[in-house]
Formats: C-alpha cells, structure tokens, sequence
C-alpha cells in the first residue's frame, strides 16, 4: 500500500486536528532536488541528509571518545606500564606512558567528546533530523537552512575541539565540567582550554538551532490527522528535549561567555581566591553549568526513552501501554528536571534549606520516571515479542536504565551523597545512564531506522553478535564502578594506589578494564556490520518491521520530498495486533490507513479498551 | 575480590552506612520484582510458534492506570518518602548541627591549596592567630570523643576534604568558607583525600588524620606547639592572609 493511495482514502475527520497552515490537499508544489554534488551531499539542506551527516560525525567522534576510555582504563588497571600498540606513537615522548597531564587531558576529552560530540549529534541531531519530518508527514523541516546551519556550526565546534589538542602546554584539562577556578587562568593557563570553552559555545549554538527548529516543525508542519496524541512517543521525546536545549543551552552558553571573558579580557566572574586576591564565585559557575547540567541529562535520555517506548510497541507486536501517561510522564520529568540540578552541589555547603528542597525535588522526579518505566514493563506483557536486534537493545536499556535510575536515589540523598559524592559511584550512576542507556538506545535507532536511512539492512546474525558482548561487558564495566565508589574511590585519580584503602581495588579495576576492553572490541563487530549492510546489506523493502508510522509508507530510502502527497493520518502510532487489521491478513494498520471497517473498529475499540486507541478525541492542542 | 566500605570510626558514620544499605535492600528488592516480570515478559510473551498474536489493549482503562499510578507511589513511599523523612531527621539532628557553642569542640581552620592540606588549631589559649597556633602540613591531628570542627578555605581552585572513614566530605572553595563536623570514636590513622578534581596532581594531594586518646593528645599538642612556634608556623601566610583568618567570622 502506498502513500497515495492510503491518503486517497483517508478519513476526512482526520483533518480536524491537523495544524493550520499544514498543506491542504496534499498537493502543492514538490520542491526540485539539487543538482550538483556539494548541494546534495555536503551542504544540503535535506533533513535527511543532514541527520545522516550528524550521525557519521557523532560515531567518527564515538570512537575517538571510546579510544580514550580504554586508554584511561589501561591507565587504572596498570599504572605505569606503558600502553600497548599505541602508547608510542600517542606518547611517544613519555615512553608509551600515560602522563598525569595526559591522563586529565584523556578524562577531560572523553566525557567532553562523549556528552557533547558522540551522544548529542548521534541521538538528537541524526535521527532527530531524519525521523522528525518523516514520522509526522512533513516533506523537510520547518528551516531547512537554519538545519544546515546547524550541523556545519557543529562542524566547525570539532574542528576548535580538535584544535585544542595541538596548542602549547596542551589540550584542556579542567574536566568535562570545567570547574571554576580551575578552568580559568589561575588552573588552566593554556590555549587549549580556551578553545574548549568556544567548542563548547559553537556546540551549544548548533543545539539550539536544532532545537528551534525541532520545536517549529513539529508545531507546524505535522501531517492532517496528526494530533499531538497521535504523535509517535519518538516525536514526543525530540519535541520535548528540543524544548529543554531551547531552554537550558543559553544558560551554558551564558556561562561559557563569562568563562571566555575571565580567561581572555581579565574578568573575575569565577575568579576568587587568594592567590590572585579576586572576588568572584566559583560557586556560580557551579551553578550555571548544573542549571544546564541536570536538564542536559534528559535533554540526552528523552528521545533514547521515546524511541524505546515505540520500538518496544512495535516488536511486542502490542500498543505501547498508557500512552497518555507516558507522554504525560514524559512531560513531567520536563519540568521537574528543570528545578532538580543543586544535587550536583550537596557538597559546596548549600544552606540547609536549599540543601533538602533539591534533595526532594529530585526523589519526585522518580515518580514520572516509573511511570514511564512501568508503562515499558506493560507494553511487554502478554506481547508476541519479536527479539530482533533493535528489540534485544530496547530491552538491554531497560535494564541498564533500572539500575542506572535505582543507583541515583543514592546520590539523590543528601546523607549518602556526603560520602559518595565525587566517588566512582557518581561515575557508574552516570554511565548507567549516560552511556550505557544511551548507547543502547542509539544502537537500537540504527538498526531499526538503518534500512529506511540506507535503504539496505542490517546483518541481524551480525547485530546479535554485537548485542550480547555490549551488553554484558557494558554492565560490568559500569556495574564494577559502582562497587569500586561503594569502596570509596574519589573519581579522576591518575595512580589510586597513592591511597593505602584503594590499593586492595586494584584487582576489581582490572577485571573493570578488561570488560571495557571486550566493550571497545565488541564494537568492531558494528562497525563491520554498518559499512557491510551499508555497501552489501539486503536492500530494504518499504515497510521491513510492519509497523505502522509514516516513515514506512514510503521507499526505502525515502526520496527527496519524503512524501508524494503528505498523508492524511487517522490513528496513533503503535495499533498492532489489531483485531481489525486480522481481515487485512496483517497485525498492523498504517497510522494513515483508511478505516478498514469503520464499524467493527470501532466496536473493537470499544470492547477491549476503555477509551478511543487512536487519542482521535483530543484535539491538537 | 572484598569490596567492603572503608572502616568507620567514626560518630556518625553508621548513619551513612545504614542509608546506603536501606537503599540498597528497597532498590535491590524494587529491581529484583521488575527482573522476574521482565523475564517471564521475555521468555513467555514472545512471538514464537503458537504465539502469534499480542494481547491487544493499549493501557488506558482506569484499572490499567490505577495499577501502574499504584505501583509507582507504592515505590515513591516506600524508598523515596521513607528516604527523605530519614534523611532529613539525621541531618537536622547530627550532620548539620554544628558544634558552634561546644566548648568541647576542636575548631580547625583548613586551607587547601594544589595540592596539599594545611591545617591550624588555635593552641593552648584558645585563639587564632596567636604566637602558639599550632599548623601542620598534610597532617590532621585530633583527639578521639571530641567533635572536630573544620572551617575550610581554598587558595586557588575547588578542593574536597574527603574522609571516608568518616563518611563524609566537603569542597573547600576559593572565596568563601564552607564548614564540616565529625567526631573520631578510635584512634588510628586515616586517609584525607581530595575528591574534587584540582589539576594535574589531584590524585597526590593526600593527607593523614591521626586521632589519638585525649591523653596522647595532650601531649602531642604541646610538642606540636614548642615546635610551630619554635618555627614560627603561626606568622605563616594562611589562606593568604597575612595572620590567618578570623575563624569565627569567615565568609
């Protein structure tokens, strides 16, 4: 069934909840495809391109960030050996050995790469730009020029962070976070870190301008029929973490301003000590990066949540559990993440007062988070489950998002924070998250969209083969550094045998560093299995996962315009094993497909649910 | 491999440990109940030969939401409410009342700079920056019963006075004064850490607490104070100031 003939058919009451200046029929002027080359690969304006470039970039630096955690691994497994294979030629001059200065440069780059450069640019700035028009019907973004804007600032962000590491006294070593005083001149006296700050600004500049544009297209350009409830929860989590970059990147942007001023003009912002005899706030710094910080943590986890909650829908055959609740969840986590981040700063000797408000705004924040978590668990139960690649790394988030969740209640209170504050404790709780969910979902995104992206598949046999060792390494890589915090190592120790009660953890931080090992390994057989399905993969029919979102209504890849004529959507997202679609001999119905039997739908509807699947009651807000 | 917490010996202590334990006990039964649902999910609600259709509903009846509304605040009552009331009892009651009136309490300015820890006590007359404080470098000295009052100040970046066999830390900030009580119920030497990334030395900025009788104290106290004023420690820049800091009035 094609676009066309689906729209032809569509329900006309579907139009009711379409926004205003969507497209009438469906009709109007199909842009032309460029011509020439640079136009049509490099500086395009189609999202699909851009997400595609966004995505190449984010794994290029993925594994540059991957790279350096093994390196800091080998540093914590064995101090003072020198680093195999490539310790010569990345420290040559130290005799393949690890520095201290090189060491802080490592972790400072690694999660500065990792948050900023891999996970940002892979989840929101790749499939974001090329799933946000295709599952909502629209045939490119609200801006499509302010997009290419964007990813070429980002562009240009990597090219002063990779800068960074060829500057006199060395790349940036104040930590991912950049800490006043130490990121300003009395710490970080060398260019590097100066150029980190303006990596850091572009970086933000190109979020925000994704996020505007985020935010505009799916306000303005969803599809006839594609009311907000009829949304895919993937649009759900792009839409609403653009509304949180929009918000909270200015604020790291502000800070990063202040920082710049400080270390080139002579300000004394952060500046304070008595050293230098200033009078600035280190607190302050403190605090614009955390206000930035904490909603940086879901403006990352919120697409990875949304796509999952699709994907788990569509390979449990079933339609996600509570949807409503799940969007209004994810809503609420929203605005709680907004009022949450002081629990970075327990330790800084905040007023009582402040001290215990963030400590309870933060333990609210876990009730949305279960909501969301138990609606997963429901969509799950009493499914058909097909374990399919992307489904085997939904559920693999599941899990590490669990244990990642559970572990921050700990740090969440002010009493066991006192004492797992700035330990690996801090470092496995965010990993859990941070990376390991991430990654997990990330993966799950390519293998789910890769056809649709490439027009090819992706080896299945293959993407088993790199779920199993990811996942289980995964887990005890980050899952051994809870318990080597739980023993009390403090975080960004170059040599932590210097402590006498951190020498019996040496053991337990090398079996840690050979299951990141398997973890950085493993990887390869992605790598492999991307650039094989991408030149020799099985080309991919339209719909290769029969499910029933916009996306794959069209070719595989789609073209240009993405949609011949924009569809006229009549359901929500996720109606499989639909007792109707059993007539159509399929368990699927296409969110633009017409009422296949009005009457029986409805009745079916009605008598299995308490309320209309479809959400074709509420209005677009 | 023994992965334990570091020894307590302190006061307090034991109320950390009994946090991280409540939570590891509700955590650890909250995750162990959704690893059963998820796996008979898994195992038995899959596509497979017989099972070829999901059980098709979308979650929205009333009973569907009261169950998962249900589930969650049981969850929210049960660890996170449970947690706060805890927690805030315990930090109202111990951590955060501070020994300010306690006569009995040993006050101790900190400095921190990279990437060492100077601590100064204000010698027998009770005074700071006076010809008899008594300063050591890398070394904290106290006596076992007593709260240990710390006033701490950075010279340069962010530092964290990290004691975990104390179980518990606190940053010291360039700028302004931050504060931290403990009290030693056994003698015996521990490690001071630095938790707060400080540069390129970080890992190196140890320090020792040593906590000694009353007794031993004492004595320790008066060699210790022959020999900072037979050095003249008490005229040293602390925290740059030239005659230390006012203890009492810190920022």
């Amino acid at each position: 069934m094609t676009a066309t003939d689906q729209s032809q058919g569509g329900d006309a009451g579907g139009d009711a909840g379409g926004p205003g200046g969507g497209p009438g029929d469906g009709l109007e002027e199909i842009p032309p495809e460029p011509a020439g080359f640079l136009r049509r690969h490099v500086f395009s304006t189609d999202h699909k391109v851009i997400g595609r470039q966004f995505l190449f970039l984010g794994l290029s630096f993925l594994a540059v960030g991957g790279v350096m955690a093994m390196l800091i691994r080998w540093q914590l497994a064995r101090p003072g050996v020198p680093v195999p294979v490539v310790g010569g030629l990345l420290f040559g001059r130290a005799g393949g050995l690890i520095s201290p200065a090189a060491y802080t440069a490592l972790f400072t780059m690694h999660g500065t790469i990792m948050i900023f450069f891999a996970v940002t640019p892979i989840l929101i700035g790749g499939f974001g730009n090329f799933c946000l028009p295709l599952l909502i019907g629209a045939r490119d973004m609200a801006f499509p020029r302010l997009n290419l804007a964007s990813f070429w600032t980002m562009a240009a962000a990597t090219a002063v962070l990779t800068a960074s590491f060829f500057v006199p006294l060395g790349p940036p070593q104040a930590g991912w976070t950049a800490y006043a005083t130490l990121s300003t001149a009395i710490g970080a006296p060398g260019v590097g870190q100066t150029l980190w700050v303006v990596a850091i600004y572009l970086n933000g500049a190109s979020s925000v301008m994704g996020a505007v544009n985020y935010i505009t297209t799916v306000i303005r350009l969803r599809a006839p029929g594609m009311t907000y409830l009829r949304m895919p929860l993937t649009v759900w989590g792009f839409f609403l973490t653009s509304i949180l970059n929009a918000l909270f990147v200015p604020v790291l942007a502000a800070a990063m301003v202040l920082l710049f001023f400080d270390r080139v003009f002579g300000t004394q912002f952060f500046v304070a000590g008595t050293t230098v005899g200033a009078g600035g706030d280190p607190i302050l710094y403190q605090h614009l990066f955390w206000l930035f910080g904490h909603p940086e943590v879901y403006i990352l986890i919120i697409p990875a949540w949304g796509i999952v909650s699709d994907l788990l829908s569509f390979f449990a055959r079933k339609p996600a559990f509570g949807y409503r609740v799940t969007v209004a969840a994810l809503v609420g986590v929203v605005i709680l993440s907004t009022v949450v981040y002081g629990h970075h700063m327990f330790t800084t000797g905040m007023s009582p007062l402040l001290g215990e408000s963030f400590m309870v705004l933060t333990m609210i924040i876990s009730v949305p988070t279960s909501l969301l978590f138990l609606n997963w668990l429901g969509t799950l139960w009493r499914g058909a489950s097909r374990m399919t690649t992307p489904m085997l790394f939904c559920l693999g988030l599941v899990f590490t998002f669990g244990v990642g969740g559970l572990t921050g209640l700990y740090l969440a209170d002010v009493v066991a924070d006192m004492y797992l504050h700035d330990t690996y404790f801090v470092v496995g709780h965010f990993h859990l998250i941070m990376a390991a969910a991430l990654l997990l979902a990330s993966f799950a995104a390519i293998y789910f969209w890769f056809p649709k992206m490439f027009g090819r598949m992706m080896s299945e046999a293959l993407g088993k083969w790199h779920f199993w060792p990811t996942f289980v390494s995964l887990n005890v890589v980050f899952m051994g550094q809870l318990l080597i915090g739980y023993a009390g190592m403090q975080r960004r120790l170059y040599d932590p045998s210097v402590y006498e009660f951190l020498r019996p953890l040496l053991p337990l931080n090398r079996f840690i560093s050979r299951a990141a090992y398997v973890l950085g390994a493993s990887q390869l057989i992605f790598v492999v299995n991307f650039f094989w399905s991408l030149f020799r993969g099985q080309k991919a029919p339209k719909n290769p996962w029969a499910v029933g979102t916009l996306e794959w209504t069209v070719a595989s890849p789609p073209p240009h315009h993405n949609f011949d004529r924009i569809p006229v959507v009549v359901r929500g997202p996720h109606e499989l094993g639909h007792p109707a679609a059993r007539a159509l001999g399929k368990d699927w119905l296409g969110q633009d497909e017409g009422p296949v039997r009005p009457s029986a739908d409805n009745a079916t509807d009605g008598s299995t649910d308490g309320s209309p699947p479809d959400g074709s009651t509420e209005g677009a807000a | 491999m023994h992965i334990v917490l570091p020894h307590d010996a302190s006061l307090d202590g034991h109320l950390v440990d009994g946090v991280i334990g409540y939570l590891t006990l509700t955590t650890g039964l909250a995750f162990l109940a959704v690893l059963v649902f998820l796996l008979i999910a898994i195992v038995f609600h899959r596509e497979r030969a017989g099972r070829t259709r999901a059980h098709h509903t979308h979650g929205n009846r009333p009973r569907d939401r009261a169950l998962t509304f249900a589930v969650a605040l049981v969850m929210f009552v049960a660890i996170d409410v449970t947690l706060v009331a805890r927690t805030a009892g315990e930090l109202s009651g111990r951590f955060w009342r501070y020994p300010d009136g306690d006569p009995n309490a040993l006050r101790v300015e900190v400095t921190a700079r990279q990437w060492s820890w100077t601590f100064r006590t204000a010698g027998p007359d009770g005074r700071f920056g006076t010809g008899d404080d008594v300063v050591t470098l890398g070394e904290l000295d106290v006596p076992v019963g007593r709260p240990i009052y710390l006033k701490l100040r950075s010279r340069d970046v962010v530092h964290s006075l990290y004691l975990p066999s104390f179980r518990t830390k606190i940053d010291a900030i360039p700028g302004s004064t931050t504060r931290l009580w403990f009290q030693a119920q056994e003698a015996g030497r521990f490690e001071i850490g630095c938790a707060q990334h400080c540069g390129v030395s970080h890992y190196k900025m140890r320090g020792l607490l040593i906590a000694r009788p009353e007794g031993e104290y004492h004595d320790w106290l008066a060699r210790a104070e022959t020999d900072s004023r037979l050095r003249g420690d008490a005229a040293l820049p602390v925290a740059g100031e030239a005659d230390g800091w006012d203890w009492e009035t810190g920022r």
